[in-house]
């Protein structure tokens, strides 16, 4: 169920109150304590299909930039899962998913959130990152271009 | 941009790793979009980025038989590779390669299925992933993303060492085993097994590669070597590929079963019922019962019955309910004497396997 908040366009899902890096296909929700959560987006769950495995960097780890914070493998591909922001993982989803694999197939930005991050370079790195309507305008190009409809797990 | 051709000829088991690795993690948006060809010098086993080692491999028979085993960066099972199998890799630019990995397979692997076509099979690309030709695999494929590229992976078999694939491989029992020599026989061809004497030589073989894959991608294509960067890069990662770490690391990817194409599965279970130990050794193909061997220590009469009861339940579909029918109706016919062993239990222990 989407939320009334949400902007969709072509099955696509992009919740208010949450910015993105449309370049990596990452969400970035801000948290009371300082921290993030981040996720893949909605487009990015759809392209790489139903998760098969994923591997998470451990918390305590600093990672830059760029770096990869997980390892994703889907039926047909495998491929990083990039972090926005520079920082310390500080938690990860690994439980979720050992419970079901299928989480950010079915709900990529809430119960399918991959990892928690402390950010260290917060102020500088946060300008690469877009609020909702402008991260869909770039969406929609990517989404027109390559004739992306999204869809969810329901199972 | 053109598009360029590595062809690195004959290279070492590592070398046919980490050639394409190394050009995909070098890769700048400059960089042309690149297809590297090669065939290792000696046979070695490769598992997918995710699966364990220690679980999928059957190491002992490796190293007595000195085959190597490394790991790549692509998803997938473990498998067997060797000299008779011309390995393609197509490494794009994420920016220019299409945004759905369906659409990255649909778009990159028409050269490949044309050259197979061109040689006169009729060859055709079963979504997402799979090359097959009346229903057996000709080439299995893989994607991944390393650094900004998009690495898609295949190969050519020429030939295909089935018996060597099915003693790679760790597995329950020989029964196991037996079951993935066969099915690997009956759904996986070859292009020499195709062909037989109009096949191709392994160079005519290369050349129609090539000339397929520039046309289906209608691009300019020039043979040219590696860069500097990308040659470091190959110095880099053989290190990376033969440390104990990057093999061994514990990934904890289970599959279900082993695959054989898409859609055709291996499985097995062991179930104790009041009678005995009954194992099922099961193919599955769609979601039917392809094909199936029984054993264990449980009591059936008459004896030669357990040859029959397989034959009946072949062609069920995969359900408990469709399984219990089938081996209560064999039950009913054969008038079976099995004490402590069920219609009911058979289907339980085909079940469990079927859902690993």
């Amino acid at each position: 169920m989407h939320d009334l908040t949400s902007l969709i366009y072509r099955g696509c899902e992009f919740p208010a109150d949450y910015l993105y890096d449309v370049d990596r296909d990452v969400w970035v929700r801000l948290d009371e304590d300082g921290c993030v959560t981040m996720g893949m987006t909605d487009p990015a769950q759809a392209q790489c299909g139903k998760f098969v495995h994923i591997r998470f960097k451990a918390p305590g780890r600093e990672l830059q930039r760029g770096q990869s914070a997980a390892t994703i493998e889907s039926a047909k591909w495998v491929g990083p899962f990039p972090t926005p922001l520079s920082g310390e993982i500080v938690a990860t989803n690994a439980a979720g998913f050992q419970q079901n694999i299928l989480l950010a197939n079915k709900d990529p930005y809430d119960a399918g959130w991959l990892i928690r991050l402390r950010p260290s370079r917060f102020e500088e790195e946060r300008s690469a990152l877009l609020p909702q309507e402008a991260a869909l305008a770039r969406y929609r190009e990517k989404i027109d271009m390559r004739q992306l409809q999204c869809y969810r797990c329901m199972d | 941009m053109s598009f360029r051709v590595v062809d690195a000829g004959t290279v070492s088991w590592l070398d046919s790793q980490v050639i394409y690795h190394a050009v995909a993690s070098a890769m700048t948006e400059e960089t042309e979009d690149t297809m590297t060809l090669m065939n290792p010098a000696t046979p070695y086993v490769c598992v997918g980025f995710h699966q364990e080692v220690e679980k999928e491999v059957d190491i002992a028979y490796c190293e007595e038989h000195g085959l190597p085993i490394t790991r790549r960066q692509v998803g997938g099972g473990a498998v067997y590779l060797d000299h008779n199998q011309l390995f393609w890799h197509m490494i794009i630019h994420r920016s220019r390669a299409p945004y759905r990995i369906e659409d990255v397979y649909a778009q990159y692997l028409k050269g490949p299925v044309n050259a197979l076509r061109a040689m006169g099979i009729p060859a055709q690309h079963r979504p997402v992933n799979d090359i097959q030709v009346e229903g057996r695999k000709i080439g299995g494929t893989g994607a991944a993303t390393i650094g900004e590229a998009i690495v898609v992976v295949g190969s050519l078999i020429f030939d295909f060492d089935y018996e060597l694939m099915a003693h790679v491989l760790k597995v329950p029992s020989e029964k196991f085993r037996d079951k993935i020599y066969q099915s690997l026989r009956e759904y996986l061809t070859t292009i020499r097994r195709e062909l037989g004497p109009k096949a191709p030589t392994w160079e005519e073989g290369k050349q129609i590669l090539i000339t397929q894959v520039a046309e289906a991608l209608g691009q300019d294509v020039h043979i040219g070597p590696l860069t500097e960067r990308e040659q470091a890069e190959v110095q880099r990662l053989r290190q990376v590929f033969t440390d104990p770490e990057w093999l061994y690391q514990s990934g904890g990817l289970r599959k279900k079963g082993v695959k054989i194409r898409e859609g055709v599965h291996v499985h097995e279970a062991a179930y104790k019922a009041p009678g005995g130990l009954i194992r099922a050794t099961i193919r599955v193909q769609g979601e039917v019962l392809d094909d199936i061997t029984l054993s264990g220590d449980f009591f059936i009469y008459p004896q030669e019955s357990i040859t029959s009861l397989e034959s009946a339940l072949i062609g069920s579909p995969i359900s408990e309910e469709a399984l219990e029918q089938h081996a209560a109706s064999f039950w009913q016919e054969h008038q079976i004497q099995a004490p402590g062993l069920t219609p009911g239990d058979v289907a339980k222990v085909i079940m469990q396997a079927a859902e690993g």
